[in-house]
Protein backbone atom coordinates (compact mmCIF):
# COMPACT_ATOMS: atom_id res chain seq x y z
CA UNK A 1 0.00 0.00 0.00
CA UNK A 2 1.13 3.31 -0.69
CA UNK A 3 0.05 6.74 0.35
CA UNK A 4 0.64 9.91 -1.63
CA UNK A 5 -0.29 13.86 -0.72
CA UNK A 6 -0.56 15.10 -4.13
CA UNK A 7 -3.44 16.43 -6.66
CA UNK A 8 -0.59 16.68 -9.09
CA UNK A 9 -1.51 13.79 -11.65
CA UNK A 10 1.92 13.59 -13.35
CA UNK A 11 4.38 15.15 -12.24
CA UNK A 12 7.32 14.87 -14.54
CA UNK A 13 10.70 16.72 -13.51
CA UNK A 14 13.55 17.87 -15.95
CA UNK A 15 13.50 14.55 -18.28
CA UNK A 16 16.21 12.97 -20.47
CA UNK A 17 16.59 10.69 -22.74
CA UNK A 18 19.79 9.67 -24.40
CA UNK A 19 20.57 6.70 -27.08
CA UNK A 20 24.76 6.89 -27.90
CA UNK A 21 24.80 10.08 -29.72
CA UNK A 22 21.51 11.21 -30.16
CA UNK A 23 19.52 13.16 -27.26
CA UNK A 24 15.66 12.22 -27.91
CA UNK A 25 13.99 14.28 -24.79
CA UNK A 26 16.05 16.91 -23.64
CA UNK A 27 14.89 18.41 -20.25
CA UNK A 28 11.29 18.07 -20.31
CA UNK A 29 8.96 19.24 -17.25
CA UNK A 30 5.58 18.80 -17.15
CA UNK A 31 2.75 19.03 -14.14
CA UNK A 32 -0.59 17.79 -15.37
CA UNK A 33 -3.07 18.49 -12.10
CA UNK A 34 -5.87 15.15 -11.73
CA UNK A 35 -8.90 15.85 -14.24
CA UNK A 36 -7.13 17.67 -16.32
CA UNK A 37 -6.67 16.73 -20.69
CA UNK A 38 -3.21 17.70 -21.53
CA UNK A 39 -1.50 17.65 -25.02
CA UNK A 40 1.50 17.15 -26.87
CA UNK A 41 1.95 18.50 -29.63
CA UNK A 42 5.11 18.21 -32.51
CA UNK A 43 6.75 17.09 -35.39
CA UNK A 44 7.90 13.80 -35.86
CA UNK A 45 11.03 12.80 -33.72
CA UNK A 46 10.40 15.66 -31.66
CA UNK A 47 10.44 12.97 -28.90
CA UNK A 48 6.52 13.03 -27.41
CA UNK A 49 5.91 9.47 -27.56
CA UNK A 50 9.76 8.77 -26.06
CA UNK A 51 8.15 11.47 -23.11
CA UNK A 52 5.38 9.37 -22.73
CA UNK A 53 6.88 5.87 -22.50
CA UNK A 54 9.22 7.46 -19.55
CA UNK A 55 6.15 8.46 -18.04
CA UNK A 56 4.15 5.21 -18.57
CA UNK A 57 7.75 3.82 -16.87
CA UNK A 58 8.51 1.81 -20.33
CA UNK A 59 11.70 3.42 -20.78
CA UNK A 60 14.07 4.28 -18.19
CA UNK A 61 15.11 8.01 -18.21
CA UNK A 62 18.60 9.04 -18.74
CA UNK A 63 17.84 11.79 -16.02
CA UNK A 64 15.07 13.03 -14.28
CA UNK A 65 12.22 11.99 -12.02
CA UNK A 66 8.52 11.37 -12.91
CA UNK A 67 5.52 10.61 -10.58
CA UNK A 68 2.01 9.72 -11.24
CA UNK A 69 -0.53 10.22 -8.24
CA UNK A 70 3.19 10.87 -6.43
CA UNK A 71 3.99 6.75 -7.61
CA UNK A 72 6.95 6.10 -9.35
CA UNK A 73 6.66 4.51 -11.97
CA UNK A 74 9.48 2.32 -11.72
CA UNK A 75 9.96 1.48 -8.85
CA UNK A 76 6.09 1.21 -7.32
CA UNK A 77 5.19 -0.47 -11.19
CA UNK A 78 2.17 -2.35 -9.33
CA UNK A 79 0.42 0.58 -7.79
CA UNK A 80 0.91 2.36 -10.90
CA UNK A 81 -0.05 -0.22 -13.44
CA UNK A 82 -3.07 -0.35 -11.57
CA UNK A 83 -4.32 3.17 -12.21
CA UNK A 84 -2.69 4.07 -15.88
CA UNK A 85 -4.46 3.24 -18.80
CA UNK A 86 -2.52 3.29 -21.75
CA UNK A 87 -3.04 3.33 -25.50
CA UNK A 88 0.02 2.87 -27.00
CA UNK A 89 1.32 3.62 -30.82
CA UNK A 90 2.59 0.90 -31.96
CA UNK A 91 1.51 -2.15 -29.97
CA UNK A 92 -0.17 -5.01 -30.85
CA UNK A 93 -2.49 -7.70 -29.54
CA UNK A 94 -2.73 -11.61 -29.45
CA UNK A 95 -4.09 -11.51 -33.10
CA UNK A 96 -6.01 -15.12 -32.69
CA UNK A 97 -8.46 -13.92 -30.11
CA UNK A 98 -11.21 -12.21 -31.11
CA UNK A 99 -12.44 -8.66 -29.77
CA UNK A 100 -14.75 -9.98 -26.56
CA UNK A 101 -12.03 -12.47 -25.46
CA UNK A 102 -8.81 -9.76 -25.70
CA UNK A 103 -11.57 -7.57 -23.40
CA UNK A 104 -12.17 -10.40 -21.18
CA UNK A 105 -8.54 -10.88 -20.73
CA UNK A 106 -7.32 -7.26 -20.27
CA UNK A 107 -10.19 -7.01 -17.69
CA UNK A 108 -9.32 -10.11 -15.53
CA UNK A 109 -5.75 -8.06 -14.69
CA UNK A 110 -7.31 -5.06 -12.86
CA UNK A 111 -9.51 -4.97 -9.47
CA UNK A 112 -12.66 -3.02 -11.03
CA UNK A 113 -12.41 -3.16 -14.35
CA UNK A 114 -15.38 -2.27 -16.62
CA UNK A 115 -17.88 -4.74 -17.79
CA UNK A 116 -17.14 -6.48 -21.12
CA UNK A 117 -20.48 -5.06 -22.90
CA UNK A 118 -19.76 -1.46 -21.52
CA UNK A 119 -16.45 -1.81 -22.67
CA UNK A 120 -17.21 -2.70 -26.47
CA UNK A 121 -20.20 -0.49 -26.54
CA UNK A 122 -18.15 2.79 -25.51
CA UNK A 123 -16.26 1.89 -28.56
CA UNK A 124 -19.13 0.64 -30.67
CA UNK A 125 -17.54 -2.65 -31.58
CA UNK A 126 -20.21 -4.92 -29.53
CA UNK A 127 -21.06 -6.55 -33.45
CA UNK A 128 -17.37 -7.87 -33.91
CA UNK A 129 -17.17 -9.03 -30.36
CA UNK A 130 -16.88 -12.26 -31.73
CA UNK A 131 -14.60 -11.30 -34.79
CA UNK A 132 -10.46 -11.83 -34.59
CA UNK A 133 -8.28 -8.83 -33.62
CA UNK A 134 -6.85 -10.32 -37.20
CA UNK A 135 -9.83 -9.81 -39.02
CA UNK A 136 -10.83 -6.26 -37.71
CA UNK A 137 -9.93 -3.65 -39.64
CA UNK A 138 -7.53 -0.74 -38.41
CA UNK A 139 -10.29 1.28 -37.06
CA UNK A 140 -11.80 -1.20 -35.23
CA UNK A 141 -7.94 -2.27 -34.09
CA UNK A 142 -7.45 1.22 -32.64
CA UNK A 143 -11.37 1.25 -30.90
CA UNK A 144 -10.90 -1.47 -29.72
CA UNK A 145 -7.03 -0.54 -27.95
CA UNK A 146 -9.01 2.51 -26.84
CA UNK A 147 -11.45 -0.14 -24.64
CA UNK A 148 -8.60 -1.00 -23.43
CA UNK A 149 -6.66 1.23 -22.00
CA UNK A 150 -10.14 2.34 -20.29
CA UNK A 151 -11.18 -1.01 -18.94
CA UNK A 152 -9.30 -1.13 -15.84
CA UNK A 153 -10.82 2.61 -15.15
CA UNK A 154 -7.98 3.86 -14.48
CA UNK A 155 -7.08 7.69 -12.80
CA UNK A 156 -4.24 8.44 -15.34
CA UNK A 157 -4.83 7.58 -18.93
CA UNK A 158 -2.36 8.12 -22.13
CA UNK A 159 -3.09 8.11 -25.36
CA UNK A 160 -0.78 7.86 -28.05
CA UNK A 161 -2.33 8.89 -31.48
CA UNK A 162 -5.86 8.82 -30.12
CA UNK A 163 -7.75 8.42 -33.82
CA UNK A 164 -4.79 8.17 -36.57
CA UNK A 165 -6.28 5.85 -39.12
CA UNK A 166 -10.42 6.31 -37.81
CA UNK A 167 -12.55 7.80 -40.46
CA UNK A 168 -14.07 11.16 -39.26
CA UNK A 169 -17.69 9.32 -38.09
CA UNK A 170 -15.28 7.09 -35.61
CA UNK A 171 -13.22 10.19 -34.41
CA UNK A 172 -15.91 11.62 -33.35
CA UNK A 173 -17.47 9.20 -31.40
CA UNK A 174 -14.09 8.59 -29.82
CA UNK A 175 -13.88 12.13 -28.97
CA UNK A 176 -17.19 11.56 -26.94
CA UNK A 177 -15.86 8.87 -25.49
CA UNK A 178 -13.12 11.01 -23.98
CA UNK A 179 -15.22 14.45 -23.42
CA UNK A 180 -17.11 11.55 -21.27
CA UNK A 181 -14.50 10.67 -19.16
CA UNK A 182 -15.02 12.06 -15.42
CA UNK A 183 -12.24 12.91 -13.45
CA UNK A 184 -9.72 11.31 -14.91
CA UNK A 185 -6.57 12.69 -16.21
CA UNK A 186 -5.54 12.45 -19.61
CA UNK A 187 -2.55 12.62 -21.76
CA UNK A 188 -2.85 12.80 -25.69
CA UNK A 189 -0.43 13.16 -27.76
CA UNK A 190 -1.58 13.70 -31.02
CA UNK A 191 -0.88 15.03 -34.97
CA UNK A 192 -4.69 16.45 -35.19
CA UNK A 193 -4.77 20.33 -34.43
CA UNK A 194 -8.64 20.01 -34.38
CA UNK A 195 -8.57 17.19 -32.08
CA UNK A 196 -6.33 19.14 -29.50
CA UNK A 197 -8.19 21.89 -29.73
CA UNK A 198 -11.82 20.55 -28.68
CA UNK A 199 -10.08 17.89 -26.32
CA UNK A 200 -7.67 19.84 -24.39
CA UNK A 201 -7.59 21.97 -21.34
CA UNK A 202 -3.62 22.66 -21.86
CA UNK A 203 -1.19 21.78 -24.61
CA UNK A 204 2.83 21.50 -24.98
CA UNK A 205 4.22 22.33 -28.10
CA UNK A 206 7.63 20.11 -28.56
CA UNK A 207 10.38 20.55 -30.63
CA UNK A 208 13.88 18.88 -30.80
CA UNK A 209 13.23 17.14 -27.36
CA UNK A 210 12.13 20.08 -25.68
CA UNK A 211 8.69 22.22 -24.64
CA UNK A 212 9.45 25.46 -26.68
CA UNK A 213 5.52 26.55 -25.30
CA UNK A 214 2.84 25.41 -22.88
CA UNK A 215 -0.43 26.61 -22.15
CA UNK A 216 -4.08 26.19 -23.40
CA UNK A 217 -4.92 26.39 -27.17
CA UNK A 218 -6.56 29.93 -26.47
CA UNK A 219 -3.02 31.34 -24.85
CA UNK A 220 -0.92 29.47 -27.61
CA UNK A 221 -2.80 31.38 -30.25
CA UNK A 222 -2.73 34.25 -28.39
CA UNK A 223 1.25 34.28 -27.41
CA UNK A 224 1.62 33.50 -31.40
CA UNK A 225 -0.15 35.93 -32.29
CA UNK A 226 -1.87 33.31 -34.55
CA UNK A 227 -5.70 32.80 -35.67
CA UNK A 228 -5.23 28.62 -35.27
CA UNK A 229 -2.93 26.54 -33.58
CA UNK A 230 -1.17 25.29 -36.59
CA UNK A 231 -0.20 28.77 -37.16
CA UNK A 232 0.79 28.99 -33.51
CA UNK A 233 3.10 26.05 -33.69
CA UNK A 234 4.44 27.62 -36.86
CA UNK A 235 5.36 30.75 -34.93
CA UNK A 236 6.35 29.46 -31.78
CA UNK A 237 8.75 26.61 -32.91
CA UNK A 238 9.98 27.96 -36.57
CA UNK A 239 9.07 24.62 -38.50
CA UNK A 240 6.11 23.52 -40.50
CA UNK A 241 4.00 21.08 -38.63
CA UNK A 242 4.58 17.64 -40.29
CA UNK A 243 1.48 15.55 -40.88
CA UNK A 244 2.78 11.87 -40.61
CA UNK A 245 2.60 9.42 -38.32
CA UNK A 246 5.00 9.45 -35.62
CA UNK A 247 7.33 6.43 -35.17
CA UNK A 248 8.51 5.57 -31.98
CA UNK A 249 11.97 6.40 -31.29
CA UNK B 1 -5.57 15.51 -1.11
CA UNK B 2 -4.49 11.86 0.14
CA UNK B 3 -5.02 9.14 -2.35
CA UNK B 4 -4.04 5.43 -0.81
CA UNK B 5 -3.18 2.58 -3.59
CA UNK B 6 -3.08 -0.65 -2.81
CA UNK B 7 -0.98 -2.55 -4.91
CA UNK B 8 -3.53 -5.28 -5.60
CA UNK B 9 -1.44 -7.89 -8.66
CA UNK B 10 -4.02 -9.82 -10.94
CA UNK B 11 -5.61 -12.99 -8.96
CA UNK B 12 -6.02 -16.27 -10.07
CA UNK B 13 -8.58 -15.41 -12.45
CA UNK B 14 -6.49 -13.36 -14.55
CA UNK B 15 -3.82 -16.19 -14.60
CA UNK B 16 -6.04 -18.68 -15.59
CA UNK B 17 -7.33 -16.09 -18.27
CA UNK B 18 -4.22 -15.72 -19.30
CA UNK B 19 -3.78 -19.62 -19.84
CA UNK B 20 -7.12 -19.78 -21.74
CA UNK B 21 -5.77 -16.68 -23.94
CA UNK B 22 -2.68 -18.55 -24.60
CA UNK B 23 -4.49 -22.43 -24.93
CA UNK B 24 -6.92 -20.73 -27.66
CA UNK B 25 -3.68 -19.20 -29.65
CA UNK B 26 -2.18 -22.33 -30.08
CA UNK B 27 -5.25 -23.98 -31.21
CA UNK B 28 -6.24 -21.57 -33.80
CA UNK B 29 -2.61 -21.90 -35.47
CA UNK B 30 -3.12 -25.35 -36.49
CA UNK B 31 0.58 -25.74 -38.03
CA UNK B 32 1.54 -25.32 -34.44
CA UNK B 33 0.16 -27.94 -32.27
CA UNK B 34 1.81 -30.79 -35.04
CA UNK B 35 5.19 -30.08 -33.33
CA UNK B 36 4.37 -31.12 -30.00
CA UNK B 37 1.94 -33.62 -30.94
CA UNK B 38 3.28 -35.27 -34.04
CA UNK B 39 6.97 -35.02 -33.32
CA UNK B 40 6.82 -37.88 -30.61
CA UNK B 41 5.78 -40.11 -32.87
CA UNK B 42 8.23 -39.26 -35.79
CA UNK B 43 10.99 -39.60 -32.89
CA UNK B 44 9.62 -42.60 -31.86
CA UNK B 45 9.85 -44.32 -35.74
CA UNK B 46 13.16 -42.75 -36.50
CA UNK B 47 14.71 -44.03 -33.19
CA UNK B 48 13.23 -47.34 -33.63
CA UNK B 49 14.02 -47.36 -37.15
CA UNK B 50 17.67 -46.86 -36.32
CA UNK B 51 18.20 -50.42 -34.51
CA UNK B 52 18.10 -53.95 -35.81
CA UNK B 53 17.50 -55.67 -32.13
CA UNK B 54 14.52 -53.51 -31.03
CA UNK B 55 12.65 -56.06 -29.38
CA UNK B 56 16.20 -57.48 -28.00
CA UNK B 57 15.88 -58.19 -23.68
CA UNK B 58 19.13 -56.25 -22.05
CA UNK B 59 17.38 -56.72 -18.63
CA UNK B 60 14.33 -59.02 -17.41
CA UNK B 61 11.29 -57.01 -19.73
CA UNK B 62 13.48 -54.68 -20.64
CA UNK B 63 14.09 -54.65 -23.95
CA UNK B 64 16.11 -52.10 -26.57
CA UNK B 65 13.42 -50.30 -27.42
CA UNK B 66 12.48 -49.80 -23.96
CA UNK B 67 15.93 -48.92 -22.42
CA UNK B 68 17.91 -46.85 -25.22
CA UNK B 69 14.74 -45.38 -28.02
CA UNK B 70 12.07 -44.27 -25.57
CA UNK B 71 14.49 -42.47 -23.05
CA UNK B 72 15.93 -40.66 -25.94
CA UNK B 73 12.80 -39.96 -27.38
CA UNK B 74 11.66 -38.13 -24.28
CA UNK B 75 14.58 -36.27 -24.04
CA UNK B 76 14.07 -35.31 -27.37
CA UNK B 77 10.85 -34.26 -27.37
CA UNK B 78 10.96 -32.25 -24.23
CA UNK B 79 14.03 -30.70 -25.29
CA UNK B 80 13.08 -29.03 -28.80
CA UNK B 81 9.78 -28.35 -27.68
CA UNK B 82 11.34 -26.34 -24.51
CA UNK B 83 14.91 -25.15 -25.72
CA UNK B 84 13.05 -24.44 -29.64
CA UNK B 85 9.56 -24.06 -29.55
CA UNK B 86 9.01 -22.34 -26.68
CA UNK B 87 10.95 -19.50 -26.74
CA UNK B 88 10.14 -19.11 -30.47
CA UNK B 89 6.40 -17.96 -29.60
CA UNK B 90 7.82 -15.80 -26.79
CA UNK B 91 10.45 -13.98 -29.12
CA UNK B 92 7.52 -13.74 -31.80
CA UNK B 93 5.37 -11.88 -29.05
CA UNK B 94 8.15 -9.70 -28.09
CA UNK B 95 8.57 -8.72 -31.95
CA UNK B 96 4.62 -8.26 -32.15
CA UNK B 97 4.55 -5.95 -29.21
CA UNK B 98 1.78 -8.22 -27.63
CA UNK B 99 4.39 -7.92 -24.62
CA UNK B 100 4.96 -4.10 -25.19
CA UNK B 101 1.18 -3.94 -24.71
CA UNK B 102 1.14 -6.57 -21.43
CA UNK B 103 4.15 -4.31 -20.19
CA UNK B 104 1.82 -1.00 -19.47
CA UNK B 105 -0.97 -3.29 -17.48
CA UNK B 106 -1.23 -4.96 -14.24
CA UNK B 107 -0.04 -8.34 -15.99
CA UNK B 108 3.55 -9.65 -15.02
CA UNK B 109 6.46 -11.05 -17.02
CA UNK B 110 5.75 -14.27 -14.82
CA UNK B 111 2.02 -14.76 -16.07
CA UNK B 112 3.03 -14.57 -19.33
CA UNK B 113 6.07 -17.13 -18.97
CA UNK B 114 3.60 -19.77 -17.48
CA UNK B 115 0.37 -19.41 -19.29
CA UNK B 116 3.29 -20.34 -21.99
CA UNK B 117 5.20 -23.05 -20.28
CA UNK B 118 1.65 -24.54 -19.13
CA UNK B 119 0.22 -24.57 -22.53
CA UNK B 120 2.69 -26.11 -24.15
CA UNK B 121 3.78 -29.13 -21.66
CA UNK B 122 0.31 -29.59 -22.14
CA UNK B 123 0.97 -30.50 -25.36
CA UNK B 124 3.71 -32.05 -24.81
CA UNK B 125 2.21 -34.65 -22.46
CA UNK B 126 -0.33 -35.40 -24.87
CA UNK B 127 2.09 -36.08 -27.74
CA UNK B 128 4.15 -38.16 -25.26
CA UNK B 129 1.47 -40.47 -24.39
CA UNK B 130 0.34 -40.73 -27.55
CA UNK B 131 3.34 -41.76 -28.74
CA UNK B 132 3.62 -43.85 -26.16
CA UNK B 133 0.00 -45.75 -27.21
CA UNK B 134 2.01 -46.13 -30.62
CA UNK B 135 5.17 -47.97 -29.29
CA UNK B 136 3.01 -50.09 -26.35
CA UNK B 137 0.61 -51.18 -29.35
CA UNK B 138 3.67 -51.08 -32.30
CA UNK B 139 6.48 -52.18 -30.86
CA UNK B 140 6.00 -54.04 -27.72
CA UNK B 141 7.47 -50.98 -25.43
CA UNK B 142 6.58 -51.94 -21.67
CA UNK B 143 6.33 -48.92 -19.46
CA UNK B 144 9.05 -48.34 -16.65
CA UNK B 145 9.78 -50.35 -13.71
CA UNK B 146 9.35 -47.60 -11.42
CA UNK B 147 6.85 -45.43 -12.94
CA UNK B 148 6.20 -42.71 -10.34
CA UNK B 149 10.43 -42.05 -9.98
CA UNK B 150 9.62 -41.60 -14.53
CA UNK B 151 7.05 -38.80 -13.72
CA UNK B 152 9.28 -37.12 -11.44
CA UNK B 153 12.02 -37.31 -13.84
CA UNK B 154 9.83 -36.05 -16.59
CA UNK B 155 8.57 -33.08 -14.29
CA UNK B 156 12.17 -32.55 -13.80
CA UNK B 157 13.23 -32.47 -17.27
CA UNK B 158 10.35 -30.71 -18.89
CA UNK B 159 11.93 -27.61 -15.51
CA UNK B 160 15.24 -27.65 -16.65
CA UNK B 161 14.12 -27.71 -20.42
CA UNK B 162 11.59 -24.79 -20.28
CA UNK B 163 14.19 -22.63 -17.56
CA UNK B 164 16.79 -23.20 -20.40
CA UNK B 165 13.72 -21.87 -23.30
CA UNK B 166 13.27 -18.84 -21.07
CA UNK B 167 16.79 -18.41 -20.62
CA UNK B 168 17.22 -18.27 -24.78
CA UNK B 169 13.58 -16.39 -24.95
CA UNK B 170 15.46 -13.65 -22.58
CA UNK B 171 18.43 -13.60 -24.63
CA UNK B 172 17.40 -13.69 -28.32
CA UNK B 173 16.31 -10.28 -29.41
CA UNK B 174 14.35 -11.85 -32.74
CA UNK B 175 12.41 -15.22 -32.81
CA UNK B 176 15.15 -15.81 -35.64
CA UNK B 177 17.84 -15.79 -33.01
CA UNK B 178 15.94 -17.43 -30.61
CA UNK B 179 15.88 -20.50 -33.41
CA UNK B 180 19.39 -20.07 -34.05
CA UNK B 181 19.96 -19.97 -30.11
CA UNK B 182 17.55 -23.00 -29.08
CA UNK B 183 18.77 -24.77 -32.22
CA UNK B 184 22.68 -24.70 -30.95
CA UNK B 185 21.40 -25.80 -27.52
CA UNK B 186 19.46 -28.49 -28.89
CA UNK B 187 21.99 -29.65 -31.06
CA UNK B 188 24.41 -29.44 -28.51
CA UNK B 189 23.12 -31.20 -25.86
CA UNK B 190 21.47 -33.91 -27.60
CA UNK B 191 24.66 -34.97 -29.45
CA UNK B 192 26.58 -35.48 -26.62
CA UNK B 193 23.46 -36.80 -25.07
CA UNK B 194 22.82 -40.08 -26.69
CA UNK B 195 20.50 -38.62 -29.22
CA UNK B 196 22.66 -40.07 -32.65
CA UNK B 197 23.82 -43.19 -30.60
CA UNK B 198 24.66 -44.15 -27.06
CA UNK B 199 26.85 -41.82 -24.95
CA UNK B 200 29.17 -44.46 -23.69
CA UNK B 201 30.60 -44.45 -27.48
CA UNK B 202 31.52 -40.65 -27.17
CA UNK B 203 35.12 -40.41 -26.45
CA UNK B 204 35.38 -40.29 -22.63
CA UNK B 205 35.21 -36.43 -21.51
CA UNK B 206 32.63 -35.57 -24.06
CA UNK B 207 30.24 -38.29 -22.73
CA UNK B 208 31.47 -36.89 -19.16
CA UNK B 209 30.38 -33.89 -20.08
CA UNK B 210 26.86 -34.83 -22.27
CA UNK B 211 25.86 -36.95 -18.61
CA UNK B 212 25.90 -33.93 -16.85
CA UNK B 213 24.05 -31.55 -19.28
CA UNK B 214 20.37 -31.69 -18.98
CA UNK B 215 19.70 -33.98 -21.98
CA UNK B 216 22.49 -37.08 -21.43
CA UNK B 217 20.64 -36.75 -17.64
CA UNK B 218 17.31 -37.27 -19.03
CA UNK B 219 18.08 -40.14 -20.89
CA UNK B 220 20.56 -41.98 -18.06
CA UNK B 221 17.60 -40.96 -15.35
CA UNK B 222 15.19 -42.69 -17.56
CA UNK B 223 17.13 -45.61 -18.44
CA UNK B 224 17.55 -46.08 -14.68
CA UNK B 225 13.45 -46.00 -13.88
CA UNK B 226 13.14 -48.99 -16.54
CA UNK B 227 15.86 -51.16 -15.25
CA UNK B 228 14.18 -50.52 -11.66
CA UNK B 229 17.44 -48.80 -10.52
CA UNK B 230 18.13 -45.66 -8.60
CA UNK B 231 18.47 -42.40 -10.58
CA UNK B 232 22.09 -40.94 -10.24
CA UNK B 233 22.23 -37.85 -7.58
CA UNK B 234 23.87 -36.29 -10.71
CA UNK B 235 21.58 -36.47 -13.17
CA UNK B 236 19.08 -34.75 -10.35
CA UNK B 237 21.89 -31.74 -9.79
CA UNK B 238 21.84 -31.48 -13.49
CA UNK B 239 18.46 -30.54 -13.59
CA UNK B 240 18.85 -28.43 -10.12
CA UNK B 241 21.48 -26.38 -11.67
CA UNK B 242 19.64 -26.55 -15.48
CA UNK B 243 16.50 -25.10 -13.84
CA UNK B 244 18.30 -22.49 -11.65
CA UNK B 245 20.30 -21.01 -13.95
CA UNK B 246 17.43 -20.83 -16.46
CA UNK B 247 14.98 -19.06 -13.91
CA UNK B 248 18.09 -16.79 -12.66
CA UNK B 249 19.35 -15.47 -16.16
CA UNK B 250 15.44 -14.97 -17.19
CA UNK B 251 14.63 -13.24 -14.21
CA UNK B 252 17.65 -10.70 -14.68
CA UNK B 253 17.48 -10.08 -18.20
CA UNK B 254 13.88 -10.61 -19.47
CA UNK B 255 12.44 -7.87 -21.39
CA UNK B 256 9.45 -6.80 -22.53
CA UNK B 257 10.43 -5.29 -25.83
Amino acid sequence: MTDTATPLAIDAHHLVKRYKNKTAVDGISVQIPSGETFGILGSNGAGKTTTVEMIAGLRKPTEGTVRILGLDPFTDRAEVRQILGVQLQQAYLHDALTARELVDLYRSFYPDPLDAETALAMVELQEKAKTRFSNLSGGQMQRLSIALALIGQPRVVILDELTTGLDPKARRRVWATIESLQDQTVILISHAMDEIERLCDRVALIDAGRIVAQGTPDDLKAQASAATLEDAFVALTGKEFEYEQEESS
Amino acid sequence: MTTTIHARRPGASAWLRMIQAEAKMIIRDTAGVIVPLGLPILMLVMQAMMSDDLFLEIAPGVTVMDYYALPVVLAMVVTMVGVMNFPSFLATYRQTKVLRRLAVTPASPAMVLVAQVVVSLIQVFLGLAIAFGVAIIFFDANLPSHILMAILVLLACCAAMYAVGMMVASLAPTPNASVAIGLVAFFGMAALGGMFGPMENLPGTLADIGAWLPFGATVEAFQATWLGETVPWQNWVSFAASTGIGLTVTAALFRWE
